[in-house]
């Protein structure tokens, strides 16, 4: 439990909580192992959890009609799956492991939205930390655009 | 507890895509760095927005080390 806290107070979306509510968060969080080439969930499917990297990389691949592209790695301290958390619709990409062993915490969507409900304080934080943590892709996204000659917005 | 470095990856040239992670040292110039399977040295790092709560947000471009083993590929 102690090494979830720790790990869970260097990731943005946990940050501003303190010991009593990270260890709240920790209570739900379930430890996940893969090897590379696993496929952790994919576009499509139902979005019933989001995940921290603890460590290793993912890949992001979108699928768009007959083409995939690999979107970015993420690695330590990046979360994957939150939008399951604000929209609950189907998967948006595929996420691959890269690295052996890439090690997870999964934190499923019910669990984690009958905590924030019950919990309004930690529902707070965990929101505004997603909101800037989506900021924070967009402008990766949108250099990454440029970089390879697009028009980002 | 010490500054975290939210780091934004960009490959420079080339649909390689980039990446993001949580680093405990600033990236430095002319260090390397492993995106998904293929290392890249760093060639430029900046801030990418304010500080905030103990999280610095940089962005850093690299360009691949292994350019020339790998010049039949496509990714560059």
């Amino acid at each position: 439990m102690t090494d979830i806290i720790e790990t869970l107070k260097r990731v943005e979306l946990f940050h501003g909580m303190d010991e009593r509510q990270l260890t709240a968060v920790a209570q739900i969080v379930e430890p996940c192992v893969y090897a590379a080439g696993d496929v952790i969930f994919e576009q499509g499917q139902d979005g019933d959890a989001l995940y921290v990297i603890n460590s290793g990389q993912v890949e992001v691949r979108v699928q768009n009609d007959d083409v995939t592209d690999s979107a970015v790695y993420l690695g330590d301290g990046q979360t994957v799956g939150e939008m399951a958390l604000i929209d609950q619709a189907a998967r948006s990409a595929t996420i691959i492991a890269v690295d052996e062993p890439t090690t997870l915490y999964r934190l499923p969507v019910a669990a984690f939205t009958r905590l924030c409900q019950m919990q309004t304080d930690i529902g707070y934080v965990l929101m505004r930390n997603i909101a800037q943590d989506l900021s924070f892709k967009l402008r990766h996204r949108h250099s990454d655009i440029k970089r390879s000659g697009g028009s980002g917005v | 507890m010490s500054m975290i470095y939210k780091v934004s990856y960009v490959v420079l040239g080339g649909s390689y895509p980039g990446g993001i992670r949580n680093e405990q040292h600033l990236p430095r110039v002319g260090s390397t760095v492993k995106i998904g399977p293929r290392v890249f040295h760093i060639t430029e790092v900046h801030e990418m927005m304010a500080p905030r709560d103990g999280f610095q947000f940089v962005q850093a471009t690299v360009a691949p080390v292994d350019q020339l083993e790998h010049a039949d590929e496509d990714y560059w």
